[in-house]
């Protein structure tokens, strides 16, 4: 640090307000937005980039965005060179032209000081509607990406301050949900400028030349802590691979992801060489998703305090042949691939580490499985559109703790705040008859996984239909046990019509609803972690007594028996169970 | 005759004594966590002794005692609290403890979720469900309700919480249990969400009502024992308690609504702050509070402060309308250290009291931002609380230096690093607050409380452009003179959700383009003004009926009412006030009150575009007759009388020769020149070279950059 030109601590105080800034832009979407992916679940990210599109700071509402926006930045930068100018407003969803996939529009404003431009304002999320044949942006049916969306190449939503309604017309025009995309759109604007007030302050107060040499000091910063976290995993080559349950289209074959996690020395390298060509249906991932889906799985795992910039990436490599389902070619459908394929991806990455470092290792979380609805509510007079995010299963254990309960897919770790039951009911022709843990949805282990839940509704307007996306009703493709700890049972998801007949729900499909018909979704827990004998018998009987463990279960699975009446442990039988 | 404000915090209990002429003194005991009434009442003794007579003789001449207690805080975050049964609709069992699924540190997997408030076993579930408009779909299962109750009972159960779906909207199932449980478990303390806050949002809901529950036995039991043993000794006077939304209440309004104690602790500081910035004709106020752990901050616009419902004890939600302040993990007892990558952090981890910062000796090895303040020769290791505690500088020095050779630094440049990040830290979190709220912070003045406020004000002044800075004489008791100044005061809420204005049928058909989607034409939930008028009426006489309880008569009464408003399809919503005159004249200009609103706060509105109504509001105020301090003389601008000495204080990248004044000498007008070191006793201020700093009528001090002159300064 001696030959350091910039005085350290100037280097904290600036790293700290660039942080705070992603956080003021991300604030300002929070409260804002109408589309309760943005706002209830919080599906966005918001960051600041410089002025050679470099990540500066970050703040990932939802982590399987955290790797994304750099690819974005360079395909507005590499798209319009030098005709960048103050006052503009660019937008950009084209999921082979820097985007993750087509529902998350990026949006981002140049920050000019002194007539040249210095640093991006940006914030990108997830848009209840982006056109395209699909329900609420999903599209299960759908064979490339113009089924899917509208596609914006890199365009301006402002041209040097000056509305540019040709653009926003011609957007919202091929949208169904226009109310709310417009609001969205104009809520994005208005927290990019929040970011553009913060970064002029700074420029104001320091200056070009401080703040340029103060973000390479914390990319520096963030680099050797990157590198110490990598130098503690033993060196090795580790292989793991997991399943997608099916694309969609071809509803009777599984799709892999492998993973060989290289690492030596401070560098790690992913190869997704192992996985399976590309597929005909929506769950092909984008380069940019593959990248945010490898890098959740190594912080998560090694670097729970990252402070994710330009440093962070420097020594970790991403090899994914392009053909591939890690990282398919123009003009694939790719919709569903931030959490069909990022999941498969991380569990993937999760298990190749594992063996190189199981005190850190996590089980399986509960895959994403529910459907997107969207139609018309006659009570309201409203159209309506949703993605059910109160289907959230449980985390996995690791050593040393549970996993949490109805937590989520591990894409959000835990950053997907769940809706509000009574605002569903208020906006969506749905009364919901039943909404809590499901008892025995836990993988049993030491540490046991999260619980999942049981959501049920009943319809109560005609003809709407339901994108169900998302796995996890495989065997195969259900949380993992890890270390001696067990699977968690796999989804289960029910269409019971008014008629009597009962449809069994699978992954990635089609349905429709009508009034009376009841939706009824079992969301799976985590996986267990450790041997679940080990598990100390007052945990289990805690378990028991609060109802989310079955007696049958606790000795099964445990060998803790409980006697029903007294419901107490029974020391004999216990004893010579767990021996 | 006296009024008394006493805060018991945690761990001095502080007491503000006011005579009739508006002379204070200021007492201090040592807070008895076991049974805060015994710290109250030494202090009451000492008082007592001051005047030398008894104590009956002395509270026979009291006439108002306000009382600030975190009694209920403490219960919640040490899992003290009442055991508690939750009842809630059947399969719906679980909402209280999903906490919405959140995990706060989201990449780390090592954390378990806070313990539940109420395990799951003591959540029972009654069949009963009434439907998003308030239409009972199933009526209440009373064998549900009893086998509840005696599983409460066999439990040993000390006070229910019950919370249905939608019983904002329709408050029967709740009142006919509220019958049922108070048969069946006699002396069971009840709280039912349709009276603690009928609102929509069953997580928030669930979780204020369970809170209100878990805290409200202890609470009535305190609050009891305290009027006892007050009544005991002769008092007669009023007897007022805190609340978290700034106002204060009665005994019997407390122990009915005991979570609106929860956050009470730091919610008088605005009052406080808007009575000493009177002498600088200043409303616009940002009041910190820098305390051992944690850095308070909150905003008052135009004299009103700002209110939140999004507030937290611990980790557990509650979601009453409160005094809306921004804590951030800033404070005395911050610990430096430096991160992997090797950049130099400071807090949010506090070495506490125990063991403390290591100037203190008592075992604390990582420096802190009390240390750094130490080598900067901004705090005197001989005069620490008035000498009470003698600082170690040798050891100081040496765990300072240890620190800074990882960065390349000595032991000064270090301190001086650990000092302008914390102050960069807390800048940042004044920023929060005013941007949250769309305001420039530049345009207030800070005011400071705490014992380590005002060795950072300044420097926290000149990293945000602010230009007026008050340190208060009482700045220790900062928060017992603000309760003094609080009036009684009541929040009510109602959950209404129609669109704002009167829309044709034609205009929302076109804006939502129904007929291209089904061909009907149908729009239910038309703003209905009767219904609305009907809302805030029966809001109003509870309000009413409340104060008047507490003895205010109805023409004394200050309504302000706003409403919560969003554009159609937001999730969010912006509270639009007005002050006391009925919905039907001001309906009209709601909804461009609301655009503006939302263009000051968000940076963009949607002129045109239809907004709805979500929560109606009520907030009523009952004026307390109030003490005012006295005023003192000028006593000339020269300050060199109270110089008690110099020492070596660190500026601007060197140690300066720096004048220390004895703050208690100095007076009405008394003028110094930054840099300069004013202590009193439990008090440091810091006046860099770029402040000046005089005392103003109330021997409050008053800071100002150089060059910017003190109005008040009479010659």
């Amino acid at each position: 640090m001696s030959d350091t030109k910039i005085d350290p601590i100037l280097v904290a105080v600036i790293g700290n307000r660039f942080d705070a800034i992603t956080k003021e832009i991300g604030e300002t979407m929070l409260r804002t937005s109408r589309s309760p992916i943005f706002s209830e679940a919080r599906d966005f990210v918001t960051a600041v980039f410089d002025k050679y599109g470099r990540l500066v700071a970050q703040t990932a509402y939802i982590p399987i965005l955290m790797a994304g926006l750099p690819f974005a930045i360079k395909s507005i930068k590499d798209h319009y060179k030098d005709d960048i100018h103050e006052g503009d407003v660019f937008i950009l969803n084209d999921p082979f032209g820097g985007n993750n996939h087509p529902p998350d529009i990026n949006v981002a404003k140049p920050v000019f000081y002194k007539g040249e431009l210095q640093f991006w304002s940006v914030s990108k999320g997830h848009h209840a509607d982006v056109g395209g044949g699909g329900v609420a942006g999903y599209n299960p049916n759908s064979k490339s990406m113009y089924e899917e969306c509208i596609c914006i190449p890199p365009s301006r939503l402002y041209h040097k301050g000056q509305y540019q309604s040709d653009v926003w017309n011609l957007i919202l025009s091929n949208i169904f949900l226009t109310f709310l995309v417009e609001g969205d759109l104009h809520c994005q604007v208005g927290a990019c400028k929040i970011g553009d007030r913060g970064l002029l302050g700074l420029l104001q107060k320091y200056g070009t030349d401080i703040l340029y040499q103060a973000i390479e000091e914390v990319f520096d910063a963030s680099e050797r802590q990157m590198r110490a976290q990598i130098e503690a995993v033993p060196d090795g080559k580790y292989y793991a691979e997991r399943f997608m349950d099916h694309d969609g289209i071809n509803k009777d074959k599984m799709i892999k992801v492998g993973i060989e996690a290289q690492v030596q020395g401070q560098e790690i390298t992913f190869d997704l060489s192992g996985s399976d060509p590309q597929v005909v249906g929506y769950v092909n991932s984008t380069l940019p998703n593959t990248h945010s889906a490898c890098y959740l799985a190594l912080v998560t795992l090694i670097n729970p305090d990252v402070r994710f910039n330009e440093g962070v990436m420097r020594p970790v490599k991403i090899i994914a042949p392009e053909g591939l389902v890690v990282n398919a070619k123009h003009p694939a459908p790719t919709t569903c691939c931030t959490l069909t394929a990022a999941s498969a991806i991380i569990e993937a990455a999760w298990l190749a580490l594992a063996q190189a470092v199981p005190h850190l290792a996590q089980a399986g979380w509960a895959r994403w499985c529910a459907p997107a609805t969207m139609g018309f509510n006659p009570r309201t007079g409203r159209p309506f559109a949703d993605i059910h995010f109160m289907c959230k299963g449980g985390g996995g254990g690791t050593e040393g703790f549970d996993g949490w309960d109805h937590i989520g897919v591990v894409v959000c770790s835990g950053g997907l705040r769940s809706p509000d039951p009574e605002l569903h009911e208020m906006v969506n022709p749905y009364l919901l008859l039943q909404y809590e843990y499901w008892p025995d949805s836990a993988g049993a282990g030491k540490w046991r996984g999260g619980l999942g839940v049981i959501y049920r509704w009943r319809v109560e307007a005609p003809d709407i239909p339901a994108a169900n996306h998302g796995g996890g009703t495989r065997e195969e493709t259900a949380p993992y046990g890890l270390a001696g700890g067990k699977p968690a049972p796999k989804h289960q998801l029910y269409l019971k019509k008014v008629g009597g007949e009962v449809i069994q729900v699978d992954a990635e499909s089609l349905y429709h609803m009508s009034t009376g018909d009841i939706f009824e979704i079992y969301e799976s827990g985590g996986g267990g972690f450790g041997n679940p004998y080990e598990r100390p018998e007052q945990v289990v009987l805690l378990d028991v007594r609060n109802g989310v463990v079955s007696i049958e279960k606790a000795r099964e699975e445990y060998g803790v028996v409980i006697n029903p009446v007294t419901m107490e442990i029974d020391r004999n039988l216990t004893d010579s169970l767990r021996g | 005759m006296f009024r008394i404000g006493i805060d018991v915090g945690g761990t001095f209990t502080d007491f503000l004594l006011i005579n009739e002429l508006g002379e204070s003194t200021i007492y201090k005991t040592l807070t008895t966590p076991k049974d805060p009434s015994e710290g109250v009442f030494d202090g009451l003794v000492l008082m007592a002794k001051d005047r030398e007579i008894s104590l009956p003789e002395f509270l026979g001449q009291v006439k108002i005692i306000v009382h600030g207690t975190t009694i209920t805080t403490n219960a919640t975050l040490t899992g003290d609290g009442a055991k508690t049964g939750f009842i809630t609709t059947k399969g719906f069992r679980d909402v209280l403890n999903m906490r919405r699924g959140m995990r706060e540190r989201q990449y780390d997997s090592k954390h378990s979720p806070p313990p539940p408030l109420v395990p799951r076993y003591l959540i029972a579930t009654v069949e009963e469900r009434v439907d998003c408009e308030g239409k009972e779909v199933t009526s209440l299962n009373r064998d549900d309700v009893l086998k509840s109750a005696a599983l409460f009972k066999s439990e040993g159960i000390e006070a229910v919480a019950v919370s249905f779906l939608f019983s904002f909207f329709n408050p029967l199932h709740e009142r006919e249990i509220r019958e049922i449980l108070q048969e069946e478990l006699p002396g069971v303390y009840i709280s039912l969400s349709s009276e603690v806050l009928p609102q929509v949002r069953v997580y928030e809901r669930h979780s204020t009502t369970a809170l209100n529950a878990y805290v409200g036995p202890i609470l009535a039991k305190y609050l009891a024992k305290l009027q006892s043993r007050l009544q005991g000794k002769g008092y007669a006077g009023t007897l007022l308690i805190m609340q978290s939304n700034g106002g204060v209440m009665s005994p019997e309004v407390a122990m009915r609504f005991a979570s609106n104690t929860l956050l009470s602790g730091p919610a008088s500081g605005p009052a406080a702050g808007i009575f000493y910035s009177e002498s600088q004709a200043v409303k616009d106020i940002i009041t910190v509070d820098m305390g051992g752990t944690s850095f308070d901050v909150c905003l008052v616009k135009e004299g009103k402060p700002g209110f939140t419902v999004e507030g937290r004890v611990g980790d557990y939600r509650i979601a009453s309308p409160m005094i809306d302040i921004h804590t951030i993990g800033a404070g005395g007892g911050s610990i430096a250290w430096i991160d992997p990558g090797g950049i130099l952090c400071v807090g949010p981890k506090s070495a506490g009291s125990e063991p403390g910062p290591v100037c203190y000796g008592r075992g604390g090895r990582q420096p802190a931002v009390t240390d750094a303040n130490l080598i900067l020769g901004y705090l005197d290791p001989n005069f620490f609380h008035g000498g009470d505690l003698q600082l170690n500088y040798d050891a100081t020095f040496n765990a300072i230096e240890e620190l800074g050779k990882k960065l390349g630094l000595d032991a000064v440049e270090t301190a001086a690093g650990i000092y302008k990040i914390v102050n960069a830290n807390m800048a940042d979190g004044v920023r929060e607050v005013s941007i949250k709220r769309g305001h420039d912070p530049r345009e207030f003045a800070l005011v400071v409380a705490g014992g380590a406020g005002p060795i950072h004000a300044a420097a926290i002044a000149s990293e945000l452009g602010l230009s007026l800075i008050i340190v208060p004489r009482e700045s220790s008791v900062f928060c017992a003179a603000g309760m003094l100044i609080s009036d009684l005061k009541h929040d009510f809420v109602r959950t209404y959700n129609a669109p704002v204005g009167k829309h044709t049928l034609e205009e929302l058909n076109d804006l939502y383009g129904i007929e291209t989607l089904s061909g009907k034409k149908l729009f239910h939930g038309q703003q209905n003004l009767n219904r609305l008028k009907d809302l805030y009426n029966e809001m109003r006489l509870e309000a009413l009926k409340t104060l008047s309880a507490e003895g205010i008569p109805e023409k004394s009464v200050v309504l302000s009412y706003s409403a919560d408003l969003r554009y159609i399809g937001q999730l969010n919503d912006v509270e639009v006030g007005w002050e006391d005159s009925p919905i039907e004249d001001v309906i009209n200009g709601l909804e461009e009150a609301f655009h503006k609103r939302h263009e000051t706060l968000y940076g963009y509105s949607m002129p045109g575009s239809p907004v709805e109504f979500m929560n109606l509001r009520l907030s009523a105020i009952g004026a307390t007759d109030k003490m005012s301090f006295n005023k003192f003389p000028f006593s000339g601008i020269d300050a060199s009388f109270a110089m008690k000495g110099k020492r070596q204080a660190y500026f601007n990248g060197k140690f300066v020769e720096t004048p220390v004044y004895d703050g208690l000498l100095m007076g009405n007008g008394n003028m110094l020149e930054g840099p300069a070191i004013v202590e009193q006793p439990t008090t440091t201020i810091i006046v860099t070279p770029e402040f000046n700093l005089a005392c103003d009528e109330y021997n409050n001090y008053i800071l100002r950059p150089n060059g910017v002159k003190f109005h008040h300064i009479r010659k």
